[in-house]
Order: structure tokens, then C-alpha cells, then sequence
């Protein structure tokens, strides 16, 4: 199967979330993506035991996942001849990717300037916490930017605390945003033969998981910053209703066929009827007392009964399932959201978040989960970047690689 | 300076918020993205949203694109929309598969008279399996994803967060630069397919994933009290004085007790705390309840400078009036001022990719609908001056 990032070569100095996942992205359509680890210990994500006190069991799944269809190279940084290995690959290379901090980056002498010296075509890309502009040089941690968006602050029923959108919730978004990016500029420099630096940092990418919410506060709609409650919303047709079992999801417009429709649905001829409920403009002006009404009737059934009359009558609706729902979902399976992978780790199949972008003739795919620490060292050393295995015992001996 | 999609002329047939928005960021990097509007319903939508006040999510979601109107039910329109599709780089739409193929703007279609066309659509479930067809809408596939139920506290109703939709945006225009690379060294194109429900599901990862590989677990199906947080010192939520909440991620308790502590007014040594096994396992509970108490000592203005000096991985739970001023963001670009003829000077969402040769830019606000007609037909198919006044007199342009 054609590869559609076939023949780039990646760079991959990044731990944690972010970072890998944006790499990941461009691994899983056939990008050469080469992990740069320390040697003590590597990505500090090999380290996950356990999430939410669970044990991960026994393969690491934080790390694996993410890091899948890469190599790994382990190379000491902070001393000159590692940073001389990594020159070395730079020039074999197309993209440069981290998420360290760029102090960091500088310390060790790779900075854009520095790099770009080496190859001039490179696309040299860095997921800052807060932006390459500004000052603002601290921890970043998915939830800690998360915080300062406002995105958790309006989430919630009012008075409750905020909403965390959920565990790597934004890393997973500045991933895909540093992945876009990352393709834009091999895209370009196709045609212009030149490289270039490029950042998308934690709280840039964070900001337009609000996107329509924050935009509306930006030209003035001071409520959209607020906790609004399910028991007051504008339409009581869109909206989330409590069952005997699940919760379900109705997503229908506020028209009069359609709230007809639901009043059949749930065996309420008396809502059907009810003047104040007569009209769109009804409808949204005693929203409370019509979501009331609804919820009341909906709360006689399980969902399942409530779903089966719905759907007899056309409506639109899903009950709010769990993960033990959707790891069995037949949707996600078919279209490749989960699969099946090889790992090496314990012998065996395991499950896997798939590939969520569909390409029709270049789909992606899954090869291998993510490398041992170093397990490509030697060989890249030798075949990639032309190292004699003198010369790789000599780095060896100075510390430089393990 | 170059533009790093300038070559590229893609047809946005998008009517959502995530759809239109996937084609914003291939306009913001150069791409000449043309909108198509159709005559009827769609005329009365645009009309209903033109007001008094700023249309804020059009020059948003649709800056920097043009637009056509041209009425396709019309046999000239229809040709003209036929010899259109001809010149199209790239179709991205949100729309359904019985809307497009009733048009004539399938895949199919349009790639008989492109066949290198590359046609992105945000579908609502992926394009194979039994709900292929469901519609693009985000709260069912958000329902569908697991996360909803374990986002809010205890006993509280399900949390419906509207992320999935943005993370559809970003990777259908992955997908497209992707398939835009495979096309620069073969020739081909192919289709593009991001679903909400995948989306959903990416913004939910390690969740999700902990839950494939370990196929149980309460605390994976259930929310968990943020008085119960399996680390005190990580995902963890304390009020502050002036209610305004304080959120922590430190999961290495030993590299930030020493400072952590200080802070916070608990010795460093004691007994209670004093291993990462005691603050995260033996006396967890034990140190939630101290921090819940000692946070609310000081209002939020206070932690932050302290998280600030020590530099310490926290910080407050802002609203949105924070990023509406924070200078960091104007210095990234992250949110921009613009100069609106009808508004002046108003405040928008820019541009979360930084690039150093071919910065993002904003070149124009939302078109008016076919406000760039006649110059498309002019430039892309070469229509004369009087053929175009002749279209629009027939009512086949607007």
C-alpha cells in the first residue's frame, strides 16, 4: 500500500503527549520518524504505571500507543559529541520536531538557527506551552493551560466546578495542530525548496477547542463565558434528558413537526396540545417548563425503550453511552478507530486507538507499537549516518551514546 | 513572502461551524477557497444571520475565503458549476452524501471531471459501517464517544464539551495537506474522511485507551470526586478565597513537596506526607482534604504568584474575560484586532500555527455572499465581461 508521507524523515526529540502524538500522526502515513531519547531512562512516558489508580497492566499503553511506527535512538545531548550525532542526522533529515523548552534546546546548542545551519531545507518545529512570542517561559501541562482559556470555567452545571475536558484532552489537540503545521511546511517547501521554523504550542491550540464560544465573548456575548444549565436551554428539543438507564442525547429543531414527533414519541398528547408549547417562540420561551415536562416523561423508561421510540418516529437521538459501550461499538472497529497490534512487550494482540484520519488510497497504518529505548542506535549510527563501529565504540566509551 | 498553499484553489461546500472552519486554516495559509452558495434555503439562512451586530462566526470561520453564488438548478448553472469543479485543488464540505451526489458534487462526479481532486468531507460516523450515514452532528457522536458521563462530579448530569467538533477541523485539513503530499509525488488524489465520532474519540484518548486495554474499572466508567483524585498534587481541583478555582499538575510528588509544601503552610517533614506513597496512596485523602482547606486561605491572585515564582506546574481556572486580555496571546497572534468597516476595532481568534516564512495572515473578512462571482468566473474559466453580465442578468450568477 502507497505511503503518502513516504521518503521524510522525522526527528523526534519530544516526551510526554503532545509532542508524540504530532509525530504519530505523520508515522502512521509512512513518515521515517526517528525518537530521540535520552539514554537513562529515555521519554519519561516509559515510566506510566498507572492512570486514574488503575494499573495500566501489563503493557504501557501511554506510551506505546502514541510512539508506534518509530524508531528510537538514544543519544546523551547535553554532551558535544551527542549533539555532533545529532548534526549528523539533522542533515539526513526533513523535519525537526520537540516539545522540550527552548531554553532547554538552546542549552544544548539546537536551536532553529544552529540546525538550519546544518540543513538549510529543514522544517524545524517546537510545541511551546505558551507561544514563541511574549515572555511567557513556565511548566505547561495539558490541564494547566487548559485552565487559563476559559474553556473549563464554562462547562457544568452553575455552581459546580469546572470541567476538565478530559486526561490529554488539549495535548491531543496541539498534536494534530503541530502536525498541520508540519505538513504545511513540507508542502511548501516542495515548491520553494526551502525550510522554515514553525511553533503550535499548548494554549494556541487550546484556545480553538472553544473556538465558538470564546469568539462570541471576544465581540461581546459576555454569557458564553458562563455555566449554563441543561434546564435552561434555548431549545428543549436539543438538549440531553435523563432515563431510568442511560442518559439520552435529542438533537432536533425547534419546529413544530418535529416537537409533534416527540410528543408521540413519548406518549405525551397533553404536551402536544399545551398552548404555551404551540410555537418555536413557546417552545424557547418556557423552555424550563417544557424541558421539565419532557425530562418528566422520559424519566418513566429506560433508554432503550425511549431510543425505540424515537426512533419509530424519526427523531434524532443517542443515548450518552460508556467506554464499555464503546470499545465494543461496531462503528468504530469497521472504520479503523480501533485496531488490532503486534506487542512485542508481552507477545501478544492488543487493542489500540486506530487511525482517525481516513485516506482512501494511502490509509495509514499500524506497523509496529511504539520502540524500546534505543533499539536503533547502532544501526542508524552505522547505515544512516555512515558512523564506523570504531567511532561508535569511541561515543560509547565518552558517554555519548549507551 | 510566500504563502504556503498559494497554488492551491479549493472549493469549501460547508454549511457547520467544524466544517467551515477546516477550510479557514487551508485560507489562512494562502489557499484561494471559494465558497459556493446555492439559491433557496441557503439564500434565507445568510439573510436570517445578517443583523445589527458583528457576525462574528462568519469572519471567523470564513475569512480570507471568496464567494460564488451561482444557481445550479439552471441548466448554464450547472455547466458553469461542472467547468468550476474542473479547476478545484481540493472540495471540502460537511455535507451529507445524498445532498452532494442530488448536485452532482459527489466524489464521483467531481473527480470525472478532476480525477487528481482531493475531496475532504467531515462525515458524521466514517464512511464505512451501519451508521455511515448518521448525520454530522456533534453531541450524537460526542454521546457515542464514553467521555460525557465521566466529565462532570458525581450524581451531575452528563457534559457535552463541543471539542470533538474542533478537533475534526484540524485533522480533515491534516488530511488534506497529507493527501496533498501523496499527490505532489504521484499525481493521484483520493478522499479524505474525518468523522466526528473518531474525533470525539481522539480528544478522549488515554481514557479511551486505558479502558481498551484494561476493559474495566470503575474509575474509567464512573466520574471521580475531585475530593477522590488518585494523585492530590495532579488533576486536581482546590477553590480558592475568592472562588475561583486552582488546578495542579505535579505528578512527581517528591521533585515538588519541598516547595510545594512550603507554600501551602505544611512542614516539609511531616509524617503524614512525607513520601510520595503516604501523599499519593496511604494518606491521600488525608492531603486532599488539607489542601482543600488551605487553598481556600488565599484568593486565587495570591496562588498564582506564588505558582509563578516557584515555578510550579499550576495555575487558576480562568473565564474567557482572561484570554480577551492577556497580552501573551496578542504577542502570538493567537487573538487578533481588526478593523471591521461596520464595527471598527473588534477582537477575534487568529492564527494557532506559527510560521516563520509563511505566517498566516488575514487578508480579508467573510465575503458577501457572491461577492466574488463574476471575478471567479473571469479568473479561474476565463468568462468574459459581457458573458458575466449576462449570467447575472439571467439570474444564473449573484
Amino acid at each position: 500500500m502507497a505511503r503518502a508521507l513516504e521518503g521524510i524523515r522525522v526527528i523526534d526529540l519530544t516526551v510526554w503527549f503532545q509532542g508524540p502524538v504530532s509525530a504519530q500522526y505523520l508515522a502512521d502515513f509512512g513518515a521515517e520518524v526517528v525518537k530521540v531519547e535520552r539514554p537513562q531512562g529515555g521519554d519519561q512516558a516509559r515510566g506510566v504505571r498507572s492512570i486514574k489508580s488503575l494499573e495500566i497492566g501489563d503493557w504501557n499503553q501511554y506510551f506505546l500507543v502514541i510512539n508506534r511506527n518509530k524508531k528510537s535512538i538514544a543519544i546523551d545531548l547535553r554532551k558535544p559529541e551527542g549533539q555532533a550525532i545529532l548534526y549528523r542526522l539533522v542533515e539526513k533529515s526533513d523535519v525537526f520536531l520537540s516539545n522540550l523548552a527552548p531554553e532547554v534546546l538552546s542549552a544544548w546548542n539546537l536551536g532553529y538557527e544552529k540546525l538550519a545551519g546544518v540543513n538549510p531545507r529543514l522544517i524545524y518545529a517546537t510545541n511551546t506551552g505558551y507561544g514563541r512570542f511574549g515572555g511567557v517561559s513556565k511548566p505547561s501541562f495539558d490541564m494547566t493551560v487548559q485552565a487559563l482559556t476559559g474553556i473549563m470555567a464554562r462547562l457544568g452545571e452553575p455552581g459546580q466546578p469546572p470541567i476538565y475536558l478530559g486526561m490529554g484532552s488539549g495535548d491531543a489537540y496541539g498534536g494534530i495542530m503541530s502536525a498541520l503545521g508540519i505538513a504545511l511546511a513540507l508542502y511548501q517547501r516542495r515548491r520553494t525548496g526551502r525550510g522554515q521554523s514553525l511553533d503550535a504550542s499548548l494554549y494556541g491550540a487550546q484556545l480553538y477547542l472553544a473556538a465558538p464560544y470564546l469568539q462570541a465573548f471576544l465581540a461581546g456575548h459576555r454569557e458564553s463565558a458562563l455555566q449554563h444549565s441543561r434546564r435552561d436551554v434555548e431549545n428543549p428539543l436539543w438538549n440531553l434528558y435523563p432515563t431510568q438507564g442511560k442518559w439520552v442525547y435529542l438533537c432536533e429543531p425547534n419546529e413544530d413537526a418535529r416537537f409533534a414527533a416527540l410528543c408521540r414519541a413519548l406518549g405525551e398528547p397533553s404536551l402536544a396540545v399545551d398552548a404555551r408549547f404551540a410555537s418555536t417562540e413557546g417552545r424557547r420561551r418556557d423552555c424550563r417548563a417544557l424541558i421539565g415536562a419532557i425530562e418528566a416523561a422520559t424519566s418513566k423508561r429506560d433508554h432503550l425503550q425511549l431510543m425505540t421510540a424515537l426512533g419509530a418516529e424519526g427523531l434524532v437521538a443517542s443515548p450518552i453511552n460508556d467506554f464499555a459501550d464503546v470499545i465494543r461499538d461496531e462503528q468504530a472497529w469497521q472504520n479503523r478507530y480501533f485496531m488490532k497490534a503486534w506487542c512485542e512487550e508481552v507477545q501478544r494482540e492488543v487493542d489500540i486507538r486506530g487511525l482517525p484520519v481516513t485516506l482512501s488510497k494511502t490509509p495509514g497504518e499500524v506497523r509496529t507499537l511504539g520502540p524500546q529505548l534505543g533499539q536503533d542506535t547502532e544501526i542508524l549510527m552505522m547505515e544512516l549516518l555512515g558512523y564506523e563501529w570504531e567511532e561508535i565504540e569511541a561515543l560509547k566509551a565518552k558517554g555519548a551514546i549507551p | 513572502m510566500t504563502r504556503a498553499l498559494d497554488d492551491l484553489i479549493v472549493l469549501d461546500l460547508t454549511r457547520r461551524f467544524f466544517g467551515g472552519l477546516s477550510a479557514m486554516f487551508l485560507a489562512d495559509f494562502g489557499a484561494r477557497v471559494i465558497r459556493l452558495e446555492l439559491p433557496s434555503a441557503e439564500r434565507a439562512e445568510a439573510a436570517s444571520a445578517a443583523g445589527a451586530s458583528w457576525n462574528h462566526e462568519a469572519d471567523l470561520i470564513h475569512r480570507n475565503k471568496e464567494s460564488v453564488a451561482l444557481d445550479v438548478h439552471a441548466a448554464r448553472g450547472r455547466a458553469l458549476l461542472r467547468e468550476l469543479l474542473g479547476r478545484m485543488d481540493v472540495v471540502v464540505t460537511d455535507w451529507e452524501r445524498g445532498e452532494l451526489a442530488a448536485l452532482g458534487l459527489d466524489h464521483a462526479s467531481v473527480s470525472a471531471v478532476r480525477p487528481d481532486v482531493i475531496f475532504a468531507r467531515i462525515s458524521g460516523f466514517g464512511p464505512v459501517g451501519p451508521d455511515a450515514d448518521l448525520p454530522a452532528i456533534d453531541e450524537l457522536a460526542a454521546a457515542r464517544t464514553g467521555m460525557m458521563p465521566i466529565l462532570p462530579q458525581p450524581g451531575q448530569p452528563p457534559v457535552y464539551t463541543g471539542a470533538g467538533a474542533m478537533h475534526s477541523a484540524v485533522m480533515l485539513a491534516f488530511g488534506v495537506i497529507t493527501a496533498l503530499l501523496h499527490r505532489q509525488e504521484t499525481g493521484e488524489g483520493q478522499e479524505v474522511d474525518v468523522s466526528l465520532f473518531g474525533a470525539n474519540m481522539y480528544g478522549a484518548a488515554l481514557d479511551i485507551q486505558a479502558f481498551l486495554a484494561i476493559g474495566s474499572g470503575e474509575r474509567l466508567l464512573n466520574p471521580i470526586s475531585r475530593l477522590d483524585v488518585s494523585n492530590p498534587m495532579s488533576g486536581s481541583l482546590y477553590p480558592s478565597a475568592d472562588g475561583r478555582w486552582v488546578t495542579l499538575t505535579m505528578p512527581d510528588t517528591d521533585r515538588w513537596w519541598p516547595a510545594f509544601s512550603e507554600a501551602l503552610g505544611i512542614a516539609r517533614d511531616d509524617p503524614r506526607f512525607d513520601t510520595h506513597e503516604k501523599r499519593t496512596a496511604i494518606h491521600r485523602l488525608e492531603l486532599i482534604r488539607e489542601l482543600e482547606e488551605r487553598f481556600q486561605r488565599q484568593p486565587s491572585s495570591h496562588w498564582r504568584t506564588v505558582f509563578m515564582e516557584k515555578q510550579m506546574s499550576a495555575d487558576i481556572i480562568e473565564q474567557f474575560d482572561y484570554p480577551a486580555r492577556d497580552p501573551q496571546l496578542r504577542a502570538n497572534r493567537y487573538v487578533i484586532e481588526l478593523d471591521h468597516p461596520s464595527f471598527g476595532r473588534v477582537q477575534s481568534l487568529g492564527f494557532p500555527i506559527y510560521m516563520s516564512e509563511s505566517p498566516a495572515r488575514l487578508v480579508r473578512l467573510a465575503p458577501c455572499r457572491g461577492q466574488h462571482s463574476a471575478q471567479v468566473l473571469g479568473e479561474l474559466l476565463g468568462q468574459s465581461e459581457e458573458a458575466i453580465s449576462e449570467l447575472a442578468s439571467q439570474g444564473i450568477i449573484a
